[in-house]
């Protein structure tokens, strides 16, 4: 599809369906729609900028403006938060932005069967504001748990970081109604009715349409899951001489069988090294800690207890020193604030600069977690022995099964990049140490990304290495769900689709 | 709410060199981080849920421009969209975690001031500020009185019976919004402090403090006002000025000290703060009781902005009677009447929404009146509050302190 220029027709037309005070076309409203917080060639935002911004309030609105698109071959790009760490809601092809953010209403709270039906302008943390006073929550809790709404999480295949107790979004979001790129409105669940969590009949949509970056429709409504509120919530944070140590005590840890258990995370030497050298609000440990692993449990009061005792004991059997409940339960509640924490990061020199934090998420066996650690530090340290304005600053490991801590996990390099810098031979260097990493995590059979997407530039040229024969179904059903290819084009590599119809 | 920019550029004008050296690193700050946990607390942004009105745009339009994308045409409304409550610098990630260590805190409501100013600067006016601007030079007193003028001849026509002095040590500074139009709250301010003998008096002409021109983007003018202030201060020899509003506090603890740095030698007093210590200390003994279910309005200047929230909860906690249903300051860091920097006369709708939601929040805890410590707050949230089907009466505090001392109010 050509980069796309929008006419004043198409313009007053969307005005015609959406009201002529939620159409925008200026300046301002354009560029601040282009990016998201994952790194943006800055040099380029231009590149990146949509034609046209549409806010719709009703599903029959977002309908219509797809059928428009399909009309004027416009390409549409959904936007929810605009909070994601892969490029989902970036433009590439500029064309017709969908906000959803005034699509953010509570529709019902059904105590007798647990639900919740929300638009997908909501945010989680704004929605459980509600929820507490009825005594249930919607456990959908990402670092970006105070600004992330449902229908980015729904588009972008979110994870939580208590889903290995709640589960993640995909297993939260019960159903949702859905704008096809044809703009057909469609209802996806596990079955037909909207509050049904588990059906056999016909094939499992839901999953189709989730995590697909706008690809393949812009959600409208969803039905989420309501947990009672917790009673008790534990966390306990261990240190570790060595990383390997911590490693072995994850995997005891993560294998306990505590049933309250929502998550392990495990920090290596070199984010040890990095919290010591730059985290403001790192309580100074001893040199002899080289390794972190936080835990955290929620669940009724005597369930959490007897749980406690355990986890404590096998911290300490397998080698941990328990941090004390100061910075447990300080550091634990401050998770959200902390992961957008660094203002700055270093160049070689020892000079502070302010950077932007851009963060790895593959999916990697446990057994794979050391080599593929070692691997990936190499990658970062040659990026930085020739670009001064990357930094390393170590990494994580989170537990990413639902329901169950065990299994593979989310794996995490955080890469500091002074953004201010970009020009185009950083940026290449940069796609191609992305296309390194994701390549170490595949052949440690894992999967590039756990839960941010793989569309962004460079990790994405593995995507059908990764999926095999399974990337030409994603083409086919892209070329089936949108003959137009006006549904976010150019992610995903789903572009070839076309091509290949043409030839 | 409206485009308020065309498709193309509108003009040209870039950063001049200076903004950009002042501003570059906290645009950046914000820029790099991204993650937006700012978003939703801000009061406009929960109405409009529109993205150019969030710091993020107020940061990330400097980066733009610094780089040559946006111009100041493309982006001078967008900084209209803000009541300078100051939430957004509260809940960011960077204040939270780097502050201590690198004094930063990220100062998106200095931004938006700035941002305003350089648009007046660069002719760029808004059409409702430029006429309130306009008429608050030809009164000397914001025009508060919806098309009645607000004449300098009238300022302390609120004092009328209750023989205060002018001059002295003390001197009370009565907020426009105050003098003019809710006077029941300088009245009951008056007759608590003689109540208990505390000696003050007022300004020989009080003109406005001069604090909305500058967050309107009137630098000059505000400037001209405060020389004015200070001027009249000196020649009536005051040492300690009360200040009776939030608005005010604001302008006399943080636009003053720029305009004249060493030589600003007054005490600036919070008459709230004031009161709690005469409570606190017995000297001020509230012994009626008070028959209300009320809950307390966090004023955003003293909440979010001087991190003072303790103070007024214990005088309503020192009140007989009263039934008080607290809603805990951090809570109310979302919470906001609409009625600061200017925005209600530029967006009328929005802050009127943003006033409903906040009695919608008050009317779920059961309560017959919202006690309010800010004057310009107790307008919107009263039209709000009289809407609904079980009305909610809105009371300044130091009208119910006056009350439970056995004065007279009104």
């Amino acid at each position: 599809m050509a980069v796309a220029t929008i006419s004043d027709a198409v313009v007053d037309e969307l005005r015609a369906i959406c009201g002529h005070d939620y159409v925008f076309t200026g300046r301002s409203a354009r560029f601040n729609r282009a990016r998201v917080p994952a790194p943006f060639p800055v040099h380029r935002w231009d590149e990146f900028v949509p034609d046209v911004v549409v806010l719709p309030r009703t599903a029959e609105q977002v309908s219509d403006v797809v059928k428009l698109a399909n009309r004027a071959r416009l390409p549409v790009v959904p936007r929810a938060g605009g909070t994601g760490l892969t490029d989902g809601a970036v433009p590439l092809k500029h064309g017709i932005l969908v906000d959803v953010k005034l699509m953010n209403e509570i529709k019902e709270i059904d105590l007798v069967d647990r639900t919740v039906t929300v638009g997908p302008g909501i945010n989680m943390l704004k929605l459980n504001e509600e929820l507490r006073k009825h005594g249930v929550i919607y456990p959908d809790n990402p670092a970006s748990y105070p600004c992330s709404l449902v229908g980015g999480r729904i588009g972008t295949g979110g994870w939580s970081l208590i889903g290995g107790r709640f589960g993640h979004t995909r297993d939260l979001v019960i159903s949702f109604e859905i704008v096809l790129p044809t703009g057909d409105i469609i209802e996806v669940g596990d079955g037909g009715g909207r509050k049904v969590r588990k059906s056999s009949t016909g094939f499992q949509l839901k999953h189709l349409f989730m995590g697909h970056q706008g690809t393949l429709g812009i959600v409208t409504e969803a039905t989420l899951e309501l947990v009672p509120r917790p009673e008790a919530e534990f966390s306990a944070f261990f240190t570790y001489p060595d990383y390997m140590t911590a490693w072995e005590s994850t995997g005891a840890l993560a294998k306990s069988g505590i049933a309250t258990l929502a998550g392990v995370v495990l920090f290596d030497e070199r984010k040890l090294d990095y919290l010591r050298r730059d985290d403001e609000a790192y309580i100074p440990q001893p040199p002899e800690v080289r390794a972190v692993v936080a835990t955290a449990m929620y669940g009724n009061a005597d369930e959490v207890r007897a749980g406690a005792k355990r986890l404590m004991r096998i911290g300490v059997e397998t080698g941990g020193n328990y941090l004390g409940d100061e910075i447990s339960h300080g550091d634990w509640a401050a998770r959200h604030d902390r992961y957008a924490t660094p203002l700055h990061g270093r160049l070689r020199s020892g000079q502070v600069v302010p950077m932007s934090w851009h963060c790895e998420d593959a999916a990697i066996p446990y057994s794979a977690l050391p080599k593929v650690r070692e691997e990936w530090h190499a990658i970062a340290d040659s990026l930085i022995e020739r670009f001064e304005m990357f930094d390393d600053w170590g990494m994580f490991a989170y537990t990413n099964g639902p329901y169950k801590p065990w299994g593979d996990y989310l794996t995490e390099i955080d890469i500091g990049i002074w953004e201010m810098r970009w020009d185009d031979e950083s940026w290449a260097a940069w796609v191609q140490t992305k296309r390194d990493i994701s390549a170490v995590a595949l052949r440690h059979g894992g999967s590039i990304t756990a839960c941010h997407g793989a569309s962004r530039e460079g990790e994405v040229d593995l995507v059908p290495t990764e999926l095999g024969g399974g990337f030409e179904v994603m083409k086919q059903i892209k070329r089936t769900l949108d003959p137009n290819n006006v549904m976010n084009p150019g992610k995903y590599l789903l572009d070839q689709a076309y091509e290949e119809g043409e030839s | 709410m409206g485009d308020g920019t065309t498709s193309e550029a509108q003009g040209q004008t870039a950063l001049p060199p200076e903004f950009v050296e002042e501003w570059r690193n906290a645009a950046y700050n914000c820029y790099s981080s991204g993650h937006k946990f700012c978003r939703e607390v801000c009061p406009v942004m929960q109405v409009t849920r529109d993205e150019r009105h969030t710091p993020t745009t107020f940061h990330a339009n400097v980066v733009a421009m610094e780089k040559g994308f946006l111009t100041l045409e493309d982006v001078a409304e967008d900084y209209v969209n803000c009541t300078q409550c100051g939430a957004c610098e509260l809940r960011c990630p960077n204040t939270l975690f780097t502050g201590d260590f690198y004094r930063f805190r990220t100062r998106t409501v200095d931004l938006v001031k700035a941002m305003r100013s350089l648009a007046v600067e660069n002719g760029i006016e808004q059409p409702g500020w430029k006429e309130w601007n306009a008429l608050t030079d030809r009164y000397r007193n914001e025009p508060v009185l919806n098309g009645q003028p607000s004449l300098q001849e009238n300022v302390a026509d609120w004092a009328k019976g209750l023989d205060l002095p002018i001059g002295g040590e003390a001197v009370l500074f009565c907020d426009c919004e105050a003098a003019f139009y809710r006077t029941s709250l300088p009245r009951a301010v008056a007759r608590i402090l003689k109540h208990v003998g505390y000696e003050f008096g007022l300004m020989r002409e009080q003109w406005c403090c001069g604090g909305p021109a500058a967050e309107m983007g009137y630098a000059e003018q505000a400037r001209r006002f405060a020389e004015h202030n200070v001027a009249d201060w000196r020649a009536v020899g005051a040492k300690r000025i009360l200040v009776l509003d939030p608005h005010d506090y604001i302008a006399f603890t943080e636009d003053y000290p720029k305009y004249f740095g060493d030589e600003l030698d007054f005490e600036f007093v919070l008459v709230l703060e004031l009161v709690a210590e005469l409570v606190r200390d017995g000297t001020l003994k509230l012994t009626q009781p008070v028959d209300r279910v009320v809950t307390y309005h966090d004023a955003c200047r003293l909440n979010k902005r001087k991190g003072i929230y303790q103070a007024p909860r214990d005088i309503l906690n020192a009140i007989p009677g009263l039934t008080f249903k607290d809603v805990d300051h951090v809570t109310q860091w979302s919470y906001c009447s609409g009625a600061g920097a200017g925005f209600a006369i530029e967006r009328p709708e929005v802050a009127a929404e943003i006033a409903r939601r906040r009695m919608e929040k008050a009317a779920a805890l059961e309560i017959d009146t919202l006690i309010s410590a800010c004057a310009w707050s107790e307008r919107p949230l009263t039209e709000q509050g009289g809407k609904r089907e079980q009305p909610i009466e809105v009371m300044d505090l130091m009208e119910i302190v006056a009350q439970s001392a056995g004065l007279e109010v009104g």
